[in-house]
């Protein structure tokens, strides 16, 4: 049953519907915004839109520069760590993607991230905690797992849910505000409703935009598990990988939320972000299906 | 509507149509001959390696005359190997005399912890495993295209592309096919 080949389709499917649903709510918080506010609605939508896209898909193309400067990564050659590179060199060879660039960041926490706007953009960092904590299997299922990542082009999917939950919650941050210093009171328009139906969804669309994309994220980690197994076909080296990370319990010291999606495990501690709005799904919940994957032969 | 405008859009998707079947089974033909290129580059890296490792041990183990030369032979042959099933054969043989090699100077502790060993295990560690990386990316495009070939719609263009299905690579080693990760 549990094929990788299946996982991926199953998790490119879900990431699919959430999008969707991504956009449903985009429309809805449009519709309510023009049929509430009028005039004023109508005008607050292209300069949410346009905000946004600013914004994130200026960090989107610079991504890669962008993330070195925030984790303070540095980028390394072949002569630096011939071993490393052998391993980036073998997933590459499995994956038939360009070589990308290879990064270190010098923190005892063991963690990894990929991005770049594209695969021939692609960098993929490894924190030296994570080097010395890791044999030659495990530190091969990591650079699969980041690797998949590119493969996936995350780094655009990450930037697409940012986008849309963007709009969303300025959309409803103007209308609040528009509401609260009494824009919409002072303008004649026909409907009746109480001001209340407005409020409700203006709170609830960003709640629900973040939920969204906190499960966008959830699903592309598993869906870069899956993916890592069908460049190296070794479960295990994953699993135990993901193990040594759950043991582990030294956090990412450049830690911030805004490029916590990056990270192989969630650089973020537990407590801080319950369930629902966390960027991965438990690495128990990874373990266990990783573990039924080494236990089908045909993977 | 006009019946020619119809015609001629018709006519025009059905063209667009085949371009777009054309183009998909080349260039799953071009993949297959990539990953094969691939193979074959990390197959001459590890030949390339093995004279320095087999001079190695030699220094520490003399009397293993066998082993050496049943690796200098097997590279011998991988070397001339042409042909896909060649190719294919004399890979199996060569990374079975290549174990059996790094069994004997498991024997040897002086050997082992030589630092010049020591590299060339993780060289020839990576090379293993990128050959086997490369076989199974060869696989999956070859996987791929004969699918390609063999369904509808992109089936009915396979004689324009002049374009057919192609041979898995495959090893006979059963412990070479399951262990794609080789362990030293």
């Amino acid at each position: 049953m549990a094929d990788f080949r299946a996982l991926e389709s199953v998790n490119k499917r879900k990431t699919f519907y959430l999008l969707f649903f991504m956009a449903v709510l985009v429309w809805s918080i449009s519709y309510l915004a023009i049929t509430y506010f009028g005039g004023t609605g109508a005008g607050v939508i292209p300069l949410a839109v346009l905000i946004t896209l600013i914004s994130v898909w200026g960090s989107y193309f610079a991504s890669d520069k962008l993330v070195l400067k925030m984790t303070r990564a540095k980028v390394i050659r072949y002569e630096d760590n011939p071993n490393l590179f052998n391993v980036v060199n073998e997933v590459v060879i499995a994956s038939g993607l360009p070589m990308p660039k290879v990064a270190i960041v010098n923190d005892p926490a063991p963690n990894a991230f990929a991005t770049g706007r594209n695969p021939e953009n692609a960098l993929i960092a490894f924190t030296t905690g994570l080097l010395e904590s890791m044999d030659r299997d495990e530190l091969q299922g990591v650079t699969a797992h980041e690797m998949a990542h590119v493969a996936n082009r995350d780094t655009l999917v990450s930037a697409i849910a940012a986008t849309t939950a963007g709009i969303i919650a300025l959309i409803s941050d103007i209308l609040m505000r528009v509401l609260w210093f009494g824009g919409a009171r002072n303008r004649s328009h026909q409907n009746q409703m109480p001001i209340f139906l407005a409020i409700i969804p203006l709170i609830l669309a960003p709640i629900a935009a973040t939920l969204l994309r906190s499960a966008i994220s959830r699903r592309r980690e598993s869906l870069a598990d899956a993916t890592a197994v069908s460049f190296t076909r070794n479960p295990a080296g994953l699993r135990s990988a993901l193990e040594v990370l759950a043991r582990d319990n030294t956090v990412v010291e450049a830690r911030s939320s805004a490029v916590a999606h990056f990270y192989i495990e969630s650089p973020l501690d537990a407590s801080t972000a319950s369930k629902l709005f966390a960027t991965h799904p438990p690495i128990q919940e990874r373990i266990e299906t990783l573990r039924k994957l080494e236990a089908n032969p045909l993977s | 509507m006009d019946i020619t405008v119809i015609a001629l859009a018709l006519i025009l998707f059905l063209v667009v149509f085949a371009i777009i079947q054309y183009n998909k089974l080349i260039r799953l033909n071009i993949q297959v001959d990539e990953g094969f290129s691939q193979i074959e580059v990390q197959l001459k890296r590890r030949a390339d390696l093995i004279p320095n490792l087999v001079e190695t041990v030699k220094g520490y183990a003399t009397q293993e005359r066998e082993v050496f030369e049943r690796v200098v032979q097997a590279r011998a042959a991988s070397t001339s190997a042409s042909t896909l099933p060649a190719v294919a054969a004399a890979d199996g043989a060569l990374t079975n005399a290549l174990r059996g090699l790094l069994a004997v100077a498991e024997a040897y502790p002086d050997l082992k912890s030589s630092t010049n060993f020591l590299q060339l295990q993780e060289e020839l560690a990576t090379t293993e495993n990128k050959v086997s990386f490369a076989r199974q990316f060869y696989n999956d495009t070859v996987r791929s295209l004969n699918t390609a070939v063999k369904t509808i719609p992109s089936s009915l263009f396979v004689g324009l592309a002049k374009v057919g299905e192609r041979e898995f690579y495959e090893v006979d080693d059963a412990s070479v096919r399951n262990a794609p990760n080789v362990k030293f």
